[in-house]
């Protein structure tokens, strides 16, 4: 039986998990990187992506565009299994297109010969909010904002249709423009 | 000479210029067609043959007399059903627009037609508002694709592309704000050309985003499209938008080749997900100009997504007041999406316009280095008329959000583009590739256009129509 959470080693993988959190919210790809086993048999499941082995992560991440700012640390759980294993399990809040959501990520952790944990194995989840239901609140005030009385029969295709724009919008509103950008003109005069 | 339905605009003109065909007879021919197939189509919501012997009859009279009719005398067009026709009531595409008086004069680009000579057989359905890439309207019902009648026309400008490529008319105007002149040209390998932002006068069209509607002409041949491009050309104080550049003719320089054009095909973004036919296409466009440079675009994917929320955000505001008072006779297809634009929140839409500011800059500097860019037009070949999903990066995902993937981004800022159509393997269906310039070099496009036209590689006959 391996020792369960040996103090030194809950330590040093505590340390990690936040130091990788903090890489995450700077979105700094490298640190990111090396946190990961360099294998093919790494794997990442995210909210929306399977990703199998290093290279598919490491290209995923260099393509995302991601504000991870608004992210905060809920609940943290790691569990060591001897000296070389350990789980780390966090709960996780974010906003995403101006949505608050829930997260969950397990994380498992191994030391290598050269005295470094590595993640081999992640899986990222929201938790569950009907989308589309999230919004209906947002369209009523929205609607009665315009006075647009809304038909009860299109609520929910509203709702989801503002859903969809919000996915799509997400990452245009986590770019980080030059604060000199102006909205570009209809027309030249 | 003998006139059929494959008949080029031009050839039909030089045809009536040189007397050797009446304008009446094509005009004539050209109805019968249109009134032959119209159970299997359903490309036109209007045919205005009085008008169309009228205009015949006027240019057969000004060769008569030695007048000269115009460099597009006698050509039979149709226009999708947003531009104003004198007499006509411009739906739009909708059911609430019939309601509206019927238009008191042409749009300017259909007065720029008729002044050239050309005759205007009718209005051709749309989906409503222009909201849609696949032409099933709810109100009037789907256009048929004469390739395939059980798939789409493509949209929204589907009707112009049905009534060209069944060879009812050589030449049809549409409009495009997201890819409805270039999805509908790749569903029915055709050639198409949406100018760059603001090039042609949009005066008299009803639209649908002020920031990205353009206007442009589907057809069978590049000297068609060059020849109703530089006639529709110059200012118009009708249009706040129209430019006051002034017009830059294609026709003259078509066959100047390419010679001293850079040409690359689009990476990354552009070379993943949808069909094989789609990126097969554009290898086939590749390696017919001899181009082996690969480029890839800052962003594409938030340039396409900045597009979007334009789109959802002014066509919400425009009908805003339509939406409050008559919004159970919107097309289902439409309503909902149109509804949930009029709430979007403006934090959303000014980042949308700033980064549209911020990417043109960008692709300013992409365009010091390369001239053309060759990218998919559409994911997939025309879908079946009813289809809901597509595969794409081996996922099902909702067909109609995402026809105009590829299209999408490249309207963010108003860049000129020319469909180019490849036709399937027998019995296979036609896609189209985009070729894109920088702003106000559709001349040079229609070289390369032109180029792929005499290769072969790019053509756009007529469709069989099952008897």
């Amino acid at each position: 039986m391996p020792v369960i959470n040996d103090s030194t080693v809950v330590a040093e993988v505590t340390a990690c998990c936040e130091a990788y959190e903090q890489a995450l919210v700077a979105n700094d790809v490298p640190t990111l990187t090396r946190f990961f086993w360099d294998s093919p048999h790494a794997v990442r499941f995210g909210v929306g992506e399977q990703l199998y082995g290093a290279e598919a992560i490491v290209a995923f991440r260099q393509q995302r565009v991601i504000n991870f700012t608004d992210r905060k640390t809920l609940r943290l759980t790691v569990l060591t299994l001897g000296q070389d294993t350990a789980v780390s399990m966090l709960e996780f809040s974010v906003v995403v297109a101006g949505q608050k959501r829930q997260g969950r990520q397990t994380q498992v952790w191994t030391r290598f010969e050269d005295a470094n944990w590595k993640i081999v194995s992640a899986h990222v989840s929201h938790a569950v909010v009907p989308p589309a239901e999230a919004w209906l609140a947002f369209v009523d005030r929205a609607a009665a904002a315009v006075d647009l009385r809304l038909d009860p029969a299109f609520r929910s295709g509203v709702a989801e249709n503002v859903n969809r724009t919000a996915e799509i919008v997400g990452p245009l509103l986590a770019f980080a423009l030059p604060e000199t950008a102006e909205a570009a003109p209809v027309f030249t005069p | 000479m003998t006139f059929d339905s494959h008949a080029t605009a031009l050839e039909i003109a030089h045809a009536v210029r040189t007397r050797q065909l009446r304008a009446r007879l094509i005009a004539e021919s050209a109805l019968e067609r249109i009134q032959r197939t119209h159970t299997q189509l359903n490309a036109f919501t209007e045919v205005t043959a009085q008008r169309a012997l009228a205009e015949a009859d006027a240019v057969d009279q000004a060769v008569a007399v030695g007048r000269d009719p115009g460099p597009l005398a006698g050509v039979p067009y149709a226009v999708k059903n947003l531009f104003d026709l004198a007499g006509v009531v411009t739906l739009a595409g909708s059911k609430i627009n019939r309601d509206h008086p019927p238009a008191c004069q042409d749009a300017t680009c259909v007065a720029r037609l008729r002044a050239a000579g050309a005759v205007c057989v009718g209005a051709v359905n749309m989906g409503e508002y222009a909201y849609d890439f696949t032409t099933e309207n709810g109100h009037v019902g789907a256009t048929h694709n004469p390739h395939d009648l059980t798939r789409s026309a493509g949209g929204s400008s589907g009707g112009s592309s049905a009534a060209v490529a069944a060879g009812l008319v050589p030449l049809a105007l549409g409009t495009d704000t997201n890819g409805s002149i270039r999805v509908p040209s790749s569903f029915c390998g055709l050639w198409g050309l949406k100018p760059t932002y603001s090039r042609l006068s949009r005066a008299g069209g009803f639209l649908f985003v002020e920031s990205l509607d353009t206007i442009g002409p589907i057809g069978r041949s590049v000297a068609d499209l060059a020849a109703a491009y530089d006639v529709m050309q110059g200012e118009d104080e009708c249009d706040p938008v129209c430019t006051w550049r002034a017009p830059d003719l294609a026709s003259g320089t078509l066959d100047e080749g390419i010679d001293g054009l850079r040409i690359g095909v689009l990476d990354g973004y552009f070379s993943r997900g949808g069909l094989p036919q789609a990126h097969a296409a554009v290898e086939t466009v590749a390696s017919a100009l001899g181009v082996k440079r690969r480029i890839e675009l800052p962003k594409p994917e938030l340039a396409r997504a900045a597009a979007f929320i334009i789109t959802a955000t002014e066509g919400g505001a425009l009908h805003l007041g339509r939406l409050r008072n008559r919004a159970v006779d919107f097309d289902s297809q439409t309503r909902d999406r149109f509804l949930a634009g009029a709430l979007t929140p403006a934090a959303w839409y000014l980042q949308a316009q700033k980064f549209r500011g911020w990417w043109r800059a960008q692709m300013a500097e992409v365009f010091r280095d390369v001239d053309v860019l060759i990218a998919p037009a559409t994911p997939l070949p025309a879908p079946l008329l009813g289809q809901e999903t597509m595969s794409f990066n081996g996922k099902e995902i909702p067909l109609r959000p995402n026809i105009g993937i590829f299209t999408q981004p490249i309207t963010l800022i108003g860049l000129p583009v020319v469909a180019a159509p490849l036709q399937g393997a027998e019995g296979g269906l036609p896609i189209a590739v985009q070729l894109i310039a920088a702003p106000w070099r559709e001349a040079a496009l229609l070289r390369v256009a032109r180029l792929l036209e005499k290769s072969g590689a790019c053509r756009a006959p007529v469709a069989q129509l099952a008897a």
